[in-house]
């Protein structure tokens, strides 16, 4: 069998690699996305206060620390028995929300955008921000650093300079809002709901518009039939901060719903012997390699999976944006990896709506924020939809608070086995006999980009254009072929 | 003119830390002044961009892994290879976030007033608050080379 390696970043140590076998034709047989595991994370966290979690799983990543932040003060309130009060959740879930915003904008205006909005054709040079800008208008470029700058500056209001000690404390947060804050949120949120109403329409008008780039998210090549998971409130409308974790099939009817203490009876990995890297699949369906189909355990955790796993939107502006986006792509579920882009933008229009709702909720500026915690602490999990999937924090401790035990899932762990089969067909696209056509390595650049697979979780900041590497190998390892994108150093 | 000194970092992640611990050095040597600000940060691309705003001149200390010695100090341009901060796969690259503050009339200090400093990390992928012997060897005299950036440097330093 050879092998083809896409390594995104040779030259930083612990780099994201992407493995491709063939055959014996020489036809692709298999792929699989990696990405470098930190060491001793676990290590790090053992024998410390559980209550500096928060603290410490926030500074994994830059990217979505808050997503960290608040996926360890849930897992808090569970290892020491407190339900936050009411004003506790709602100033959580509103910093949340205001995060979540930021976070798809800066996602889609500068990853996802430029595939489409400047063209998957266009040349690598172009296919950036500053190509957005140039398509959609140069009053985008404010509009995206305003959206940003006031996401940083409300976070920073609310819980201190980025996301500050001890905001998220076991039982609710540290600090509230008053009056004059409140109004400030709710003044940015309205501007931020105009925001996405915009980039929804820009995506209309550009990519909907555009026959080829409809053709693209809805051709084979980037299409999976796997199962979507997705957190959910009560009614099964997409929530990103409570609620139960559920997963439909491929069809779109429920498996299952499971509270996040119920994690591990949901989800196993699966070990392939010549990797470190586990590939998490739901146990009830089990392990049938990286393949489609209601018999494969491989699921989805992405702004796409939400939107499969739910019943709707909880917001009026969001929920028409659903509907349009379902009747549009053909009904309930999509599979189309491509687009997640779309998705991300019908989240983000319910996040923008969400801000609103919370920071016009009369017991927003409550000062009953926390509970503050008696019981003996002991064992808990705490689940929220970071911005690229489920994210699962799990602690134990002794009856004192000191860590004996820390497991994370992050968002892109979950997403290795469909990463993987993204990038196996769009590889099977493009080898034949042996023969690499030259749009491989961007048709693969594409497919991983949907899921902004979060290195940051994993390792540090790499490159922001992808660089990548592919090689060929014989049989015996030898390498017979080496392509390169974005590789500069 | 205004002037940021920006440490970028991991503060737990060994290694990659370095940036940081380099500025609080800067922060003590300087003590308060004017038009300078001495801070810490852990993000690139945009976010990184977004820091350099309203300021004339930037001097950014970060870790790197370009294959020199560790604790090697590498003097870096904007246009020059990323180092392990300075970019991010999430959004873009330094120079593109410049481009897209300019375009969007931000005050930013120009690429010839923007300097990065590098320091050749030994271990970047293991959690620990502890530098290589051979990068913490290094915090002197990447203090050193910032201060005289910034014509402090001390005459029996």
């Amino acid at each position: 069998m050879k092998r083809i390696s896409i390594d995104p970043v040779t030259r930083l140590e612990g780099h994201g690699k992407i493995d491709i076998f063939l055959d014996e034709k020489g036809d692709v047989a298999n792929a699989y996305f990696q990405i470098p595991e930190l060491r001793g994370f676990e290590v790090f966290c053992v024998g410390r206060q559980a209550e500096d979690m928060p603290n410490l799983t926030d500074r994994i990543c830059g990217v979505c620390p808050e997503a960290h932040h608040m996926a360890a003060s849930k897992a808090l309130d569970a290892v020491f028995h407190v339900e936050p009060p009411p004003a506790g959740k709602k100033l959580r879930e509103l910093m949340y929300s205001i995060f979540f915003a930021t976070d798809h904008t800066t996602h889609f205006y500068a990853l996802g955008g430029p595939d489409f909005i400047v063209g998957p054709d266009a040349p690598a040079a172009e296919r950036n921000i500053l190509g957005v800008v140039a398509k959609v208008g140069m009053e985008v470029a404010g509009k995206v650093l305003k959206m940003r700058r006031d996401g940083h500056n409300l976070i920073q209001l609310m819980a201190g300079r980025r996301v500050q000690p001890n905001w998220g404390v076991p039982g609710g947060v540290s600090r509230g809002i008053n009056e004059e804050q409140r109004r400030e949120i709710e003044l940015r949120g309205r501007e931020a709901i105009d925001f996405a109403l915009f980039s929804i329409q820009a995506f209309k008008d550009i990519v909907l518009g555009n026959k080829a780039y409809v053709d693209l998210i809805v051709g084979d090549i980037y299409t999976h039939k796997t199962y979507s998971m997705g957190m959910v409130d009560a009614n099964n409308k997409v929530n990103f901060y409570d609620g139960k974790v559920r997963i439909v099939d491929p069809d779109g009817v429920e498996l299952l719903k499971y509270s996040p203490n119920e994690y591990l009876d949901v989800i196993a990995e699966h070990v392939e012997p010549w990797t470190y890297l586990k590939f998490p699949y739901l146990k009830k369906v089990g392990w049938k390699g990286l393949v489609d189909g209601k018999d494969s355990g491989v699921y989805k955790a992405t702004p796409l999976s939400r939107l499969n796993a739910s019943d709707g939107m909880a917001t009026p502006k969001a929920q028409a944006a659903y509907e349009e986006f379902f009747k549009t792509l053909g009904g309930k579920p999509v599979h189309h990896t491509l687009a997640t882009h779309w998705a991300r933008l019908v989240e983000l229009l319910y996040a923008t709506e969400r801000w609103v709702e919370l920071a016009t909720d009369p017991e927003i500026t409550s000062p009953n924020f926390r509970t503050l915690p008696t019981a003996t602490p002991d064992e808990g999990v705490g689940i929220v939809e970071a911005p690229r999937g489920t994210l699962t924090h799990h602690y134990k401790t002794d009856s004192r608070g000191i860590l004996t035990e820390v497991n994370l899932v992050v968002g892109t762990t979950n997403n290795y086995a469909p990463i993987s089969m993204s990038v196996k067909k769009a590889a099977q696209g493009l080898i034949k006999k042996g023969v690499v056509n030259e749009g491989l390595l961007n048709m693969v650049e594409m497919a991983f980009r949907a899921y902004d697979p979060c290195f940051g979780c994993a390792t540090h900041s790499l490159p922001g254009q992808m660089p990548l590497v592919v090689r060929l190998l014989a049989p015996d390892g030898e390498v017979i072929r080496q392509l390169t994108q974005n590789l500069d150093g | 003119m205004r002037t940021l000194v920006l440490g970028l970092g991991n503060p737990i992640l060994r290694d990659d830390s370095v940036g940081l611990r380099v500025v609080r050095q800067v922060a003590a040597a300087v003590g308060a002044a004017a038009d300078l600000d001495v801070s810490e940060d852990y993000h690139g691309g945009l976010r990184l961009m977004e820091r350099l705003v309203g300021y004339d001149r930037a001097v950014i200390i970060d870790a790197i892994q370009s294959g020199a010695p560790p604790g090697s100090l590498i003097r870096l341009g904007v246009e020059d290879r990323p180092t392990q901060r300075s970019a991010s796969t999430h959004d873009v690259n330094l120079p593109t976030a410049l481009a897209l503050g300019r375009q969007a009339g931000a005050h930013l200090p120009p690429p010839d007033q923007i300097t990065i400093i590098a320091v050749e990390a030994q271990d970047v992928l293991s959690f620990g608050e502890t530098l290589t012997p051979e990068v913490e060897r290094a915090i002197p005299l990447a203090t050193q080379a910032v201060l005289q950036l910034l014509g402090l440097e001390k005459e029996s330093a």
